[in-house]
């Protein structure tokens, strides 16, 4: 009797296992800093926040429209500068406790509190006023004007309320960044080699998978043979030199994961002679990016479904903001590029342009870790201008450097940077452009200036309408394709691999694990 | 032997002091990094003030390094700022100081037995050539083989398993202890002590009394040993944070690794104040041996000397 009774509950936990799915161990190239989605700084930030927290709206990778988990209807309110959420109800949050307006509210209310350092928050604090309760399920968010877009402005994760005790001054250094409380499908905690996600059905979740298991991927030439020995189920990102083994193994599958991110070489305007646009415009035709994307990122010519596509201004081709009527110069033109620096007095003696007699010779830095994703690129662009008659010195910035020097405008000893933006939920390029000052170009690389430019911008603020705002980006879009404070290069898929025992994973833009319900793991 | 008390005392008052100056020392180094330390942290982030005062970086140096000892001695280590951001310090250095103790006490067994071996005379000198060359391997080459080796075998259990742990914790052990000059030092280093010794005309005289040499140099020599060991266990301390860091393994090197290269401060002080104890806790046994082998040198009977013999 006690052996039969024995064997039930074991067959029943068995199928329990069996019925909620396996786990699975992913590999990322490093550990996320955070779980707390207020201070997400990486990519890998954002895509483990994606399992264990709900954003009130977000893009469905299906067919791009705007939807939610957590909102039932809406409607807007205060002659359009406020937004009115019925929530949806039976929600939990991981720790058990329902989900309620006022953790809405208190998440409005943690981002505008000044005790949150918070670079997340500070870029809402722009847009939301407030957060007024209505009731146990509704919420009414304050806007400081009126936006185009309200919804795509409210992409932001909601926080539990009780889990800081309705302190609005959220700290980074908080047990809740490593052990966080969400809504999403999965709870997750961070341990001293990964994160570990248990799977938790809800009102709007019912993950497939069990368990999962993010860990730092070390060497990736290992990641791709501990993928192949299945000891691991999936990288997230794998170099453009280890594609060829994963696509010729019938047991994995190489996936495109679309980061909307597109990389550019910043000019500093405002140093001689780069502050003639007519040289930045030479500098344009000298780049032949036909041959850096084949010879970095190893694009065949006439590849179809290239993961690498040219641009001509600052969005992603797929972006409705993108001005396709602005071509991209996707080959050189050196006598096109000879003219116009002959145009702005420039002298070649010898193979070298000279500028008021002396060689022009320019400092180029390159995020370190864009190398990965496309190899030696920066000594491929210096050898083009070199063969133009332009020389260069090189440097790699580590990834730190680049977030407190680079982005904050105070590498302006060099000439050149080459970097890439990545935009999640709203594709707004204002702080890459304005004009640095009151809080305004706080990702102004080098600080560049245009009266036209900021125009353009705050029409892209005061726009009412989507179209009104398209328009505003349309000619931002021209009017940077000629003034060319970036030599804008392409935009650039990675590439995922998962075994083949990993079903139904459709892969999400940017935040990648958005319709992880539907995910399967038949290991 | 009038003072026999004095090396001892120096060595158990340094023990002693250890634990609070190493933490000084760091802040000191904190915050003669270019910029502020506050600064270097919040990289620009608006709320930087208020993350300044609540990580007491807003008031000098004395000020948080008192704070932070005042907080240690209470026990609160606080919270890691980055390296493991919102684990409580604590947490992560109690299971960490029992495997980077068991990682140098497997490591220091070769040098035991290359020392004993040594000691008896049992390693013939020829054989010295191939230990110093083994010991010209610097430890991180082979860690790195081994953790190549170990995450093919193991894959994704390589870097969190229990069982993959004992594994890296015997490899990391025979890494340290044979490489970096670890167990060709403890070979010829306890040789030459013992060489030395038995030149003594004490242990001749013994000889001719048909006593052991051993016995009688043993007493004499423990001292030097146990300087010697020491120091080799200091050196298998420092190579310990390579071997975990390329291992991965979850001890006091690696957090002290991983907060050096996040700029986690108050992770950074707390794993270096690991070490200090460590190394506080071996000096003390070292002056407590001292004290022994006084004490058995004046409890032992006075060997007269022939004078003008």
């Amino acid at each position: 009797m006690g052996r039969s009774r024995h064997l039930l509950i074991a067959a029943g936990l068995s199928a329990a296992v069996l019925s909620t799915g396996a786990a699975l161990t992913y590999y990322e190239g490093s550990l996320p800093t955070t779980l707390n989605p207020l201070y997400a700084a990486k990519m890998v930030d954002y895509r483990a926040q994606e399992l264990v927290f709900d954003r009130l709206w977000y893009h469905s990778p299906i067919n791009n429209e705007l939807e939610s988990k957590l909102v039932a209807s809406w409607e807007m309110t205060d002659g359009g500068k406020g937004i009115k959420l019925e929530l949806v109800s039976g929600i939990k949050w991981h720790g058990g406790e329902p989900f309620t307006a006022d953790d809405v509210c208190f998440t409005v209310k943690a981002m505008l509190d000044p005790g949150t350092p918070s670079p997340i928050a500070e870029a809402y604090r722009d847009i939301l006023a407030g957060c007024t309760v209505e009731g146990r399920s509704t919420a009414v968010v304050h806007f400081t004007r009126f936006v185009h877009n309200p919804r795509e402005r409210l992409g932001f994760a909601v926080l539990p309320e009780g889990a800081f005790e309705g302190n609005t001054a959220i700290s980074p250094d908080l047990e809740f960044s490593a052990r966080p409380s969400g809504t999403g499908p999965m709870k997750g905690s961070r341990g001293t080699r990964g994160v570990t996600f248990q799977s938790f059905a809800n009102a709007q979740h019912n993950p497939q998978i069990a368990q999962m298991q993010l860990q730092e991927s070390g060497d990736p030439l290992l990641g791709i043979k501990a993928l192949i020995n299945n000891s691991v189920q999936g990288i997230i990102e794998v170099a453009p030199n280890f594609r060829a083994d994963v696509s010729s193994s019938d047991e994995l599958a190489l996936k495109s994961y679309d980061l909307r991110s597109w990389w550019f070489v910043a000019i500093n305007t405002k140093k001689a002679p780069l502050d003639d646009r007519r040289v930045r415009q030479a500098l344009n035709f000298m780049l032949d990016r036909t041959e850096l994307r084949e010879k970095s990122i190893g694009v065949k010519p006439g590849e179809r479904n290239s993961p690498c596509e040219f641009i001509s201004g600052p969005f992603v081709p797929s972006s409705p903001y993108y001005n396709r009527s602005v071509p991209a110069v996707e080959r050189s033109d050196l006598a096109q590029a000879e003219a116009l620096l002959k145009e702005a007095g420039m002298e070649k003696v010898g193979g070298r342009w000279q500028f008021k007699g002396q060689p022009i010779s320019l400092r180029m830095g390159m995020e370190k870790s864009l190398d990965n994703e496309a190899p030696d690129i920066l000594s491929y662009i210096s050898n083009q201008f070199e063969a133009a008659g332009i020389g260069s010195q090189v440097y790699k910035i580590p990834p730190d450097n680049w977030t407190t020097e680079a982005i904050t405008g105070h590498l302006t000893d060099y000439d050149l940077l080459v970097g890439k933006w990545s935009f999640g939920q709203v594709e707004d390029v204002n702080e890459l452009y304005y004009t640095r000052s009151r809080g305004k170009g706080t990702r102004n690389i080098f600080n560049y200036s245009d009266p036209e430019v900021d125009r353009l911008l705050a029409q892209y603020d005061a726009a009412k309408i989507d179209t009104a705002a398209r328009d505003a980006y349309h000619k931002l879009h021209a009017k940077l394709a000629e003034d060319l404070p970036y030599l804008f290069l392409w935009k650039l898929d990675t590439k995922s691999a998962w075994r083949n025992e990993v079903k139904s994973n459709t892969i999400a833009p940017y935040f990648y694990f958005t319709q992880f319900d539907a995910w399967r793991y038949e290991g | 032997m009038k003072r026999w008390w004095a090396q001892p005392l120096v060595r158990a008052v340094v023990a002693l002091a250890l634990p609070f100056a190493v933490p000084a020392i760091i802040t000191l180094l904190i915050w003669a990094l270019p910029g502020s330390p506050a600064d270097n942290i919040c990289r620009g982030a608006t709320g930087c003030d208020a993350l300044a005062a609540r990580w007491n970086l807003d008031q000098g140096m004395v000020h948080f390094y008192l704070a932070w000892m005042g907080d240690a001695l209470r026990g609160d280590l606080g919270r890691s700022w980055s390296a493991v951001q919102g684990v409580g310090i604590r947490e992560l250095l109690a299971p960490a100081v029992p495997v980077t103790v068991m990682l140098i006490s497997l490591s220091v067994l070769p040098l035991f037995l290359g020392a004993a071996l040594a000691g008896l005379g049992w390693i013939p000198r020829r054989f010295d050539p191939i230990f110093q060359a083994v010991g010209l391997v610097p430890a991180m080459v082979p860690a790195l083989v081994v953790y190549a080796v170990i995450t093919l075998a193991m894959g994704a259990v390589a870097a969190d398993g229990s069982e993959s742990l004992l594994l890296k914790l015997f490899a990391g052990a025979l890494i340290l202890g044979t490489t970096d000059g670890a167990l060709s030092g403890a070979i010829t280093g306890t040789r030459s002590v013992f060489d030395n010794e038995r030149k003594q005309q004490y242990v001749l005289v013994a000889q001719l009394r048909g006593e052991g040499v051993l016995s009688n140099t043993l007493p004499n020599v423990a001292g030097a040993l146990a300087g010697q060991l020491r120091a080799r266990i200091l050196h298998l301390l420092s190579g310990a944070v390579i071997v975990e860091a390329v291992l991965r393994i979850d001890g006091l090197g690696d957090f002290l690794w991983r907060a050096t290269l996040h700029q986690d401060f108050g992770l950074l002080l707390a794993a270096a104040t690991g070490f200090a104890l460590v190394s506080g806790v071996i000096l003390l046994l070292q002056a407590s041996l001292e004290v022994l082998v006084a004490w058995h040198q004046r409890r032992a009977p006075q060997v007269p000397v022939a004078v003008g013999a």
